[in-house]
């Protein structure tokens, strides 16, 4: 699959949506009952509303409870224009999107360093906030004008249908733009954020700023269904705009009918806001707070049984996930003959790195040096700080003292999706997977850092895929259904895709069996044969001893000995790390 | 008391335990030692009801424990110090000693528990009204011990005590350790990766490797053995 | 002069008030401080089991007159404390049978994706709750009524509402009896167990799901009787839960998540908030100042007074 087979879908899709469009206008002109026909346009209202949440949530995890701060300020933006310049809302809306926007870089910059439920807190407080305001400042119901005269240049219609298909053209373009996004590496990053955002960062991929972009765009949508919502209701109360209920049917909407997908919102309108509004107006006068109690049973039912969404339910039930073929055993390559002792000058220089918790040392005065063209390994009894000290190399922990170097240029201070542009890869020690998209599509988001295009990112993916043995078919295979050892091996391809010089291995032979274990090794030093720098972190050590060129000790933060694997396992202080100084004392020659 | 045959954990694809079995017999000091990632921990959470295994069966005292659920484990003498001491920080150390004594037996034998864990650790008679989270890490393992001895066990376990502690420290619970098993004939099965430290003290050991029992003596066959160190050390 | 004495008069009057209606605030916030520090759980519908309880008391009060015969200095007092017991066991009973499938030991040593599913399945329960209320007992704003809320005792200069004071007293009274529970009674200290460490506190024989039950019925309960005692100082309705959400969130925030009784303070100092912001800002921005200070206290001081300053190990 190339890439225009990539992007090709998106025309299948083009038509789906136009078909969708036409087909639900035409619904729409059979449709007589004007209250009917305004369920029809509210549908299509709170199906932006979704996707407006899903460009948020649904695709890079953030959870948000407060979409109707942009709905209310793209609404009101749009009212006050109107009521208080005259301002049409042809142009008053988009100036709500504008407005929004705007918000949405005020909001984001300080509300993203927060995570997990003080972000939906806080998220939860701004529209609040902003609907007590907006009351006291005296705008608890304020009226659109109705325009006899010319009311097409004001968006007003006689025929309720009119909205419907204005509402369309939203959707369609939300709709167009969620396709987009999906599809683009913009996407793939926000999906890999919502993975696992040290791993996204490690890959190259700029989390801040893709969080930006992300909410600036769900902003814009929200605002201009706001907007547009305000022209079809031609009333606007703080509840109605900022109210709790618009940014909890936001979310219901996608969360039922499929999150990060554009249909899911789609399907999550149309199936709950007739229901709702229905019952409502059936029952509305016996039982007042149906719509509130339908939301609410649809939240709980579907996070209990299906808690992507209807969409993907269905879809892994049509499209079971298919095993992909085991990968055949790659022949036993010819014993490595021992790397010339060269003068390979060190391409990673540790000078004197200190990182601290609190009062504990993590890594403690760590100097170290990393030839190129080596596989040097980093070995240590239990909480040692050997991952800490990865961190610190790759950006994530800042070292209170201390100097490392790469290639001679200063790594300290910059973050880590710069030291990744810089030619450093990473592997993780637990590997989260997309389940449900291929091998490639899973490498691809590695590849992204330093590639214009997508096609040259995809070759680059596949390129790396056919490094370590996962080529061909098993490149589109979905991933979900990958043995453990193919999964590290995914990782490691992911690592390798922007081409680094230097590869940080976080424990991946932990826990493989022999054969396994055999494997990998054999690609991790084919690799390194091609001229890639490894430092691997390992536990293992029959296998270590095997692979390494070079072990570097690592002890409650200290490095106790560097040097060649045999040299150092004879070190009476590493032997001390490991078994003990009662062993040293007891037995006769612990040296032997 | 404590029969494990063949037992095996996998998590998620990666086996963390082949084969298992290993034997506890009342009154016996009983130690596991292995480097990292040999699975200690691993077989320490299965008896305690953390981790559930693919296959194999754990028998104490008769029966099965595999059908007894986690949190009835302690209430059947089966006493936990886990890895990393897992104190209450915001409770003080008094608190924590009588959450030890949360069992039928650990309340009824409190008045006796609590001079005994005293007269071990002094210390922490001392600072018995100290938040258990601003102990220094030796002092919160002598906490966990006496946590463990409160609930009045008939088999204490305990994992990697000497973890992050300074030598000295070590020494000095390994010590209480022995002496426990000395003076009160309490059951004990000692996971550890600091071998002397840990064969030491013991009856008999164990020496797990990538999940698997590669060694098995007397404490003296082990402490003479240099394959345990190549268990360790690759070489 | 005379403007500073005023001032002062206003000052102290607010202070009074704040301190008055802060002690409510603080009981109310401990019932959410327990599920939050016990079970991790972000209870989204914290409110409008506040909102039952208001309403519980309402009925057991006037509705049905049950306590008529109490009198009316009596009755909603005693309304507003069995209210507790009422939503403790509606509570116990939500727990047991819908929100124990997405919460327990897992989740409260997972990461933060793992909340996910209980913050949107409170927030389902919230929906249910507020517009079944809103069913059940239709949307007229009412109150309880008591002689109380319309006397006022004089402390030198300063006023003190008789109906807020009879509150503050009942609700530090339930307050301390909490603290006693937790400090004191076995059951008690396995719950601060399993809020502290709920590995260890598995180890040593605490059944942590049902510490996660008797929580979350003990949260939703004591925050009922705060809802009934401010229900003979303020009309409701069935959407008032809502209004004290993030009251009650900021309160445990700033008292510290994960300390249970913090959040008695943090919820006195939101109402010390709220009561002295009428000193400087329009009444109808109480609520707003509140805001403010709660996203304050995220983004500067997420940790709160007594926070935990160790992690769980």
């Amino acid at each position: 699959m190339t890439t225009r087979a990539l992007h090709g879908g998106a025309w299948k899709q083009y038509g789906v949506i136009a078909a969708f469009a036409v087909a639900y206008l035409a619904l729409g002109l059979l449709v007589r009952n004007s209250y009917y026909q305004l369920i029809m346009t509210l549908v299509l209202i709170w199906a932006t509303m979704g996707l407006s949440w899903n460009m948020l949530s649904g695709y890079s995890g953030m959870i948000s409870f407060g979409q109707a701060a942009f709905f209310g300020l793209g609404g009101y933006t749009m009212t006050i224009a109107f009521v208080k310049f005259g301002v049409t809302p042809w142009i008053g809306i988009p100036l709500g999107v504008l407005v929004g926007v705007i918000a949405a870089v005020i909001i984001g910059i300080p509300t993203f360093r927060l995570r997990g439920h003080y972000f939906a807190l806080s998220m939860l407080a701004y529209p609040l906030a902003m609907l007590y305001v907006f009351e006291w400042m005296g705008y608890q119901e304020v009226s659109l004008p109705m325009k006899r005269e010319n009311p097409h240049a004001y968006a007003q219609f006689a025929d309720p249908r009119s909205y419907m298909a204005l509402a369309m053209v939203l959707l369609v373009a939300a709709m167009i733009v969620s396709l987009h996004v999906e599809r683009s590496r913009f996407g793939r990053s926000l999906l890999a954020i919502k993975q696992n955002e040290p791993a996204a960062e490690a890959a190259g991929i700029d989390a801040p700023r893709q969080k930006m972009y992300a909410i600036m765009l769900s902003a814009a949508i929200a605002a201009a269904a706001g907007g547009l919502y305000a022209n079809v209701l031609l009333v606007v109360t703080p509840q109605t705009m900022f109210g709790m209920l618009v940014s909890a049917q936001a979310l219901i909407v996608s969360l039922f009918g499929g999150v990060g997908i554009f249909w899911g919102p789609v399907i999550g309108a149309a199936v709950l806001v007739p229901l709702a509004e229905i019952l409502h107006g059936e029952l509305g006068h016996i039982v007042p707070g149906i719509q509130g109690v339908v939301y609410g049973l649809a939240i709980i039912v579907i996070i209990l049984l299906a808690p992507e969404g209807i969409y993907w339910k269905l879809r892994d039930r049509l499209a079971p996930v298919r095993r992909p073929p085991s990968i055949p055993r790659v022949a036993a390559a010819p014993a490595v003959a021992a790397k010339p002792p060269g003068d390979a000058k060190p391409v990673l220089t540790l000078d004197r790195v200190t990182h601290a918790f609190g009062g504990l040392k993590a890594v403690d005065d760590a100097s170290l040096l990393v030839k190129a063209g080596a596989i040097h390994g980093i070995i240590g009894p239990n909480g040692a700080g050997k991952t800490t000290l990865f961190n610190v190399i790759n950006g994530f922990l800042t070292p209170a003292t201390g100097s490392i170097r790469f290639e001679g240029a200063e790594l300290v201070g910059r973050k880590p999706h710069q030291i990744c542009r810089q030619g450093i890869g990473r592997t993780f020690q637990v590997v989260r997977a997309f389940p449900r998209m291929t091998v490639l599509e899973n490498v691809i988001t590695g590849a992204y850092a330093g590639t214009a295009t997508d096609a040259e990112a995809e070759e680059l993916a596949l390129a790396a895929l056919t490094r370590v043995g996962l080529a061909d078919e098993q490149a589109y295979a979905i991933a979900g259904g990958l043995t453990t050892k193919q999964l590290r091996l995914m990782e490691l391809a992911r690592a390798l895709a922007p081409r680094p010089r230097l590869l940080l291995l976080d424990e991946t032979l932990a826990g493989l069996g022999h054969d396994a274990l055999d494997e990998i090794l054999q690609i991790i030093r084919q690799v390194n044969r091609e001229g890639v720098t490894i430092v691997i972190i390992e536990h293992t050590m029959q296998a270590m001893v095997k692979l390494a060129d070079e072990f570097s000790v690592l002890d409650h933060g200290r490095l106790i000995a560097s040097g060649p694997p045999a040299e150092v396992v004879r070190n009476r202080a590493v032997i001390e790390a490991y078994l003990g100084k009662k062993w040293m004392d007891r037995v006769a020659d612990p040296v032997t | 008391m404590l029969q494990i045959r063949s037992l095996s954990v996998a998590y998620g694809g990666l086996h963390a335990l082949s084969e298992v079995s290993l034997d506890v017999e009342q009154g016996e000091f009983v130690t596991v030692v292995g480097p990292n990632g040999a699975g200690k921990s691993t077989l320490f959470k299965t008896i305690s009801g953390t981790v559930a295994p693919v296959s194999g069966e754990i028998t104490y005292k008769g029966k099965s424990l595999l059908a007894v659920p986690p949190g009835e484990r302690a209430q059947h003498g089966i006493a936990h110090v886990p890895e990393g001491r897992q104190v209450f920080a915001s409770m003080t150390v008094m608190e924590n000693l009588e959450m030890g004594a949360y069992t039928r037996n650990g309340r009824a034998r409190w008045h006796e528990l609590l001079p005994m864990i005293f007269a071990l650790f002094p210390v922490l008679q001392e600072r018995r009204e100290q938040l258990a989270g601003t102990l220094s890490g030796g002092e919160q393992q002598m906490l966990a011990i006496g946590r463990g001895l409160a609930s009045a066990p008939e088999l204490l376990m305990l994992d990697e005590p000497s973890m992050g502690l300074a030598p000295t420290v070590v020494d000095a619970i390994f010590e209480r350790i022995h002496q426990i098993h000395r003076e009160h004939g309490i059951t004990i099965l000692l996971v550890e990766q600091r071998v002397a430290e840990a064969l030491e003290s013991c009856d008999r050991g164990y020496v797990l490797e990538t999940g698997r029992v590669v060694m098995q003596g007397t404490h003296n066959e082990l402490m003479a053995d240099p394959r345990v160190k190549r268990a360790y050390l690759g070489i | 002069m005379d403007a500073v004495k005023w001032f002062l008069i206003d000052f102290l009057q607010a202070f009074a008030a704040g301190l008055l209606v802060g002690g409510t605030y603080g009981l109310m916030c401990v019932g959410l401080g327990i599920i939050f520090g016990v079970m991790r759980v972000v209870n989204f519908a914290h409110g409008d089991f506040m909102m039952l309880g208001m309403y519980i008391a309402f009925y057991l009060v006037t509705g049905f007159g049950i306590l008529a015969f109490m009198g009316p200095y009596a009755g909603p007092i005693v309304g507003a404390i069995l209210a507790g017991p009422i939503v403790f066991v509606i509570g116990w009973l939500l727990h047991r049978y819908l929100i124990a499938r997405v919460t327990g030991v897992r989740v409260v040593t997972a990461e933060a994706e793992g909340h996910y599913a209980q913050i949107i399945l409170t927030l389902g329960v919230s929906l249910i709750l507020q517009n079944g209320g809103l069913i059940l007992f239709g949307s007229v704003p009412i109150s309880v009524q008591t002689p109380l809320s319309r006397e006022s005792w004089e402390l030198g200069p300063v006023f003190l509402n008789q109906a807020r004071t009879v509150s503050f007293v009942i609700a530090v009274a339930f307050a301390l009896a909490l603290y006693f529970f937790l400090g004191r009674v076995r059951l008690g200290k396995a719950l601060r167990a399993a809020a502290d460490n709920p590995i260890a506190a598995a180890y040593v024989g605490v059944d942590v799901d049902r510490s996660h039950r008797l929580a979350f019925g003990l949260g939703v309960g004591i925050t009922a009787i705060a809802g009934g005692l401010i229900a003979s100082s303020q009309s409701f309705q069935p959407y008032i839960g809502f209004d004290f959400v993030v009251v009650m969130f900021a309160g445990v925030i700033l008292g510290g998540l994960g300390s249970i009784l913090g959040a008695f303070w943090g919820g006195l100092t939101i109402g010390l908030v709220q009561q002295m912001s009428t000193l400087i800002l329009p009444y109808q921005l109480q609520n707003t100042a509140i805001f403010v200070v709660f996203l304050l206290i995220i983004f500067f001081w997420p940790r709160g007074m007594f926070g935990r300053t160790w992690e769980r190990a």
